[in-house]
């Protein structure tokens, strides 16, 4: 017998079990089949529109690909359960299986790896969100106050000429400053496309950046329900180019006198 | 004295039930009704007389009921100096009494759970109904089926009916039940407080479902202020509902915790308690901190609507975050105390059904453990996109993640005790699979979600949705349903039918994946929450959602009939039909009275499953003398 020659228990007895072997080839299927889904996941939330949007889609795509061995595990194992360890026959099994109760060389390795994971999770959050903290300079960062409003957006633009509108435009690759309230209940602002949201709170001030880096026309929607005409609180955001905002404020301009 | 004893008590007591109970209720409610309309102040210059009435009457309703019920009999007889008699104790726990115990404040546990147990489904019912009538609005873009003002009310009752049912459905009919059966004692330690619990519920669920017929609860079920103080009168009735239901949770957390801790039979000792206690231990143990959060900031939210305070009010001093956290420090642990019990019942079923003992029974405490722990630490996470604290969630992101470490144990004593298990694959067996699969997406999807940078992008929108239906429905519900099917012998003394049971819960299974896939996609498009309308876009999305919803309901209502007929005409169940060790297989069906004729004296832990086994022998050093 072979369990002359390599200790039981050892990893090289451990591997040569026949089911450790079938279970190693559906995980390595089932990892790959998680893995696969990170694009999938990716294309279904649309292009980015934003530096914020970038990361967001970057995130859910690692940790995709950080899960996906984990969760291959347990779903190869219970798999492979349900067929190479099934009890036949449709009475009470008469046998007993196996009597492991424990096994601490597993344990330990179960919560260093999950450790691990949630380290290499948390920093990777940090890091994103100093990333979206850093950046240019304050003086060339665009303001606009956002206000919700039972059930509409006004955008009312300070720095670059004193005006309000009902449609937001931004112009491209500049970073933005949304100063964020309500006159009324909690509304969210969310612009879809670009990946960010902060609740509009009465009486209160939140605020929310963003750098846009698509020309287009992008959805912002309000994430909290704000009553009767909740899903009625929309609007569009315009991304244009440097030279097009300019024309664009002046007219702004020029019709708010 | 003797013939005190055997004097027959003639007292009122014998002929209080639900019938009296809700009798005087109504008499209680419509003469303060009558009152406060006539002498409460009102005009233009009363903005708050509407509120003040309603939640006057709901009150006296509530209040009436529980003295019509017989709740007070025996604090009442105390107080006489005439406290209860052993007759009286015995009439009390349903002795020969037939199904009319059913009906009364019966303190026998095993009445008790099967009243939660009913009560479970009745709400779910209720629930599940109500999300037919929101995914059929949904299943259009531009739908007219429901106005936008029912919509948004039946997503408010739709969400608190399905937590109140959700929280109640394990700790409640197992809890209750099984429990103390598991563990060798008699019944609970306070087997009154035990029936208040239940009929606390049943006095606030009226009041709960007058909601639609006063203006509806249009908040959503998490009542964010101020929208709160706009809403209409269903407003109130949420509200007294919660309130009501954190005291009948917070006496049903005393009682099985103290149960647990101090009736355990003879030899029971921590490392033989089953797992099932400890998991339903944490679960009402989290309640305990967490419910009187939520009773306070309905208190308060009631103060405002109806008194003119301002707790939540920007105005005049109040803030809406501060709701917003006081819901959310209940709202998180209450996750954890509807998804524990179900995932531990799991725990006793999989051992049995793989004839193998429970896979490091100290991992599955350190996990049990160690995300009741946490899930106090982790409620702001809820309210990255809030704007309340920036700088504070970076530390709730940490937690969060955290959390992940002990649920992973938990799914490492699932594989590991399937490992080389002998799987014998009947209904509850599959409803581990099911949850196995479920609680990896809900938890996967949970990760994605503690990111403050990706939650940005995903709070507030169908994806959401879809993630906590997956941990609560998909985990906690199924889990449920496993665990139902597991004791079904031992609640009903007969078998359920797995011809009819298993296909349904297959179909449920199946509708479950299509709806929340369904959801995730919308979610990941932009979708946003609790919207009676919606973006061309997301069309085939929702038809998805729809189809599925559909198909859950379909099988539900097989499932629904098929533990009605097994419950009435299903084959006489032997007392240990699964070969389990918990010592509720021990006794006999139908189980006497007060459980156990001889006390069970207990010699070690109910997993002591498995046949020496060449290749385990070598894995685990500290079994190598077997």
């Amino acid at each position: 017998m072979s369990t002359k020659e390599r200790k039981l228990g050892s990893v090289g007895e451990f591997i040569r079990r026949p089911y450790v072997r079938h279970i190693f080839i559906i995980w390595i299927f089932v990892t790959i089949a998680i893995g696969l889904f990170a694009p999938v996941q990716s294309s279904l939330m649309g292009n980015s529109a934003s530096l914020e949007m970038d990361v967001v889609k970057e995130t859910m795509t690692i940790f995709t690909f950080w899960s996906a061995p984990v969760a291959g595990l347990v779903i190869s194992v219970a798999l492979y359960s349900l067929f190479g360890w099934r009890s036949q026959g449709e009475t009470a099994p008469t046998e007993d299986g196996s009597p492991m109760r424990s096994n601490s060389k597993v344990v330990v390795g179960w919560l260093v790896g999950s450790s691990i994971l949630c380290v290499m999770l948390l920093v990777w959050g940090l890091a994103a969100m100093s990333e979206s903290h850093n950046g240019s300079d304050p003086a060339k960062i665009h303001t606009v106050n956002v206000v919700g409003n039972q059930w509409v957006w006004n955008f009312d633009y300070k720095d670059d000429g004193n005006f309000s509108t009902p449609v937001l435009y931004l112009p491209i690759d500049e970073p933005v400053m949304f100063n964020i309230s309500s006159v009324d209940v909690i509304h969210s602002f969310w612009i879809v496309e670009m990946g960010v949201k902060m609740d509009a709170n009465p009486h209160e001030t939140t605020h929310m950046r963003v750098t846009p880096t698509e020309l287009g026309i992008f959805n912002i929607r309000c994430a909290e329900l704000c009553g009767l005409n909740h899903s009625a609180m929309f609007t569009k955001v315009h991304v244009v180019s440097k030279s097009d905002y300019k024309v664009w404020v002046d007219s702004m301009k020029g019709s708010a006198q | 004295m003797s013939n005190e004893t055997h004097k027959k008590s003639k007292g009122i007591m014998r002929k209080l039930n639900a019938g009296t109970g809700v009798a005087f209720g109504l008499l209680l409610g419509f003469t303060v009704n009558y009152l406060a309309r006539k002498y409460l102040a009102q005009g233009d210059d009363f903005p708050f007389y509407g509120d003040q009435v309603i939640i006057s009457t709901m009150l006296a309703w509530a209040l009436g009921f529980m003295i019509g019920v017989g709740a007070f009999v025996g604090p009442y007889r105390w107080l006489m100096n005439r406290d209860l008699s052993y007759e009286d104790q015995m009439w009390l726990a349903g002795k020969d009494a037939g199904t009319a115990r059913y009906f009364r404040f019966t303190t026998d546990h095993k009445v008790v759970g099967i009243q939660y147990l009913v009560m479970t489904m009745v709400l779910l019912g209720v629930g599940g109904t109500l999300a037919m009538m929101i995914r059929t609005q949904l299943s259009m873009p531009n739908n007219h089926f429901i106005n936008h003002s029912m919509y948004n009310s039946f997503v408010g009752l739709h969400g608190i009916i399905m937590i109140i049912a959700t929280i109640i459905m394990v700790t409640g009919p197992f809890g209750n039940f099984i429990l103390p059966i598991m563990i060798g004692a008699r019944d609970m330690a306070f087997p009154r407080l035990n029936a208040l619990s239940f009929w606390l519920i049943f006095a606030a669920v009226p009041i709960l479902l007058a909601a639609p017929f006063l203006g509806g609860i249009s908040t959503g079920w998490t009542a964010y202020a101020p929208l709160s103080t706009q809403a209409p009168a269903g407003m109130d009735a949420y509200i007294i509902t919660i309130i009501i239901f954190a005291v009948s949770s917070a006496v049903a957390g005393a009682n099985i915790t103290t149960t647990a801790v101090t009736m355990r039979a003879r030899g029971m000792t921590w490392d033989r308690t089953p797992i099932f206690v400890y998991g339903a231990v944490a679960s009402v143990g989290v309640a305990i901190p967490a419910f009187p959060m939520f009773m306070a900031s309905q208190i308060f939210s009631g103060l405002d609507r109806a008194m003119g305070a301002s707790f939540y009010d920007a105005t005049n001093g109040g803030s809406g975050w501060l709701y917003a956290n006081l819901f959310w420090l209940m709202g998180h642990p209450e996750v954890y105390v509807i998804l524990l019990p179900a995932l531990v019942a799991l725990l006793e079923i999989v051992p049995v059904f793989s004839r193998s003992p429970l896979f490091s029974f100290n991992a599955a405490v350190a996990g049990i453990v160690g995300i009741t722990g946490l899930s106090v630490l982790v409620w702001a996470h809820h309210m990255y996109a809030s704007g309340w604290a920036p700088n504070l969630n970076a530390p709730f992101m940490l937690t969060t993640e955290i959390i992940s470490i002990p649920t992973g144990l938990l799914f490492l004593v699932f594989i590991g005790t399937i490992w080389r298990g002998n799987i014998w694959v009947r209904l509850p067996m599959i409803a581990v699979y099911a949850v196995l699969w479920n609680f990896l997406i809900g938890g996967i999807t949970g990760i994605y979600l503690s990111d403050v940078p990706a939650d940005m992008a995903l709070h507030g929108s169908m994806y959401v949705t879809a993630h906590f239906h997956y941990t609560l429905m998909g985990a906690g519900l199924t889990g449920m349903i496993g665990a139902t099917a597991y004791w079904f012998p031992k609640l009903t003394g007969r078998m359920l039918n797995e011809k009819f049971a298993t296909p349904a819960f297959l179909i449920m299974q199946l509708g479950f994946q299509v709806t929340f896939f369904g959801m995730f996609l919308v979610g990941l498009e932009g979708q946003p929450r609790r919207v009676a309308m919606y973006d061309i876009l997301f069309a085939n999305g929702n038809k998805i959602s729809t189809m599925g919803a559909y198909t859950i309901f379909f099988g539900a209502l097989i499932m629904l009939v098929t533990i009605i007929d097994s419950w009435r005409n299903g084959d006489v169940a032997p007392a240990n039909p699964w070969g389990s060790q918990t010592l509720e297989w021990k006794v006999p069906n139908p189980i006497p009275l007060e459980n156990f004729l001889v006390p069970p004296v207990v010699t070690g832990d109910p997993y002591q499953f498995g046949k020496p086994d060449i290749y385990d022998l070598g894995a685990d050093k500290e079994k190598v003398e077997v």
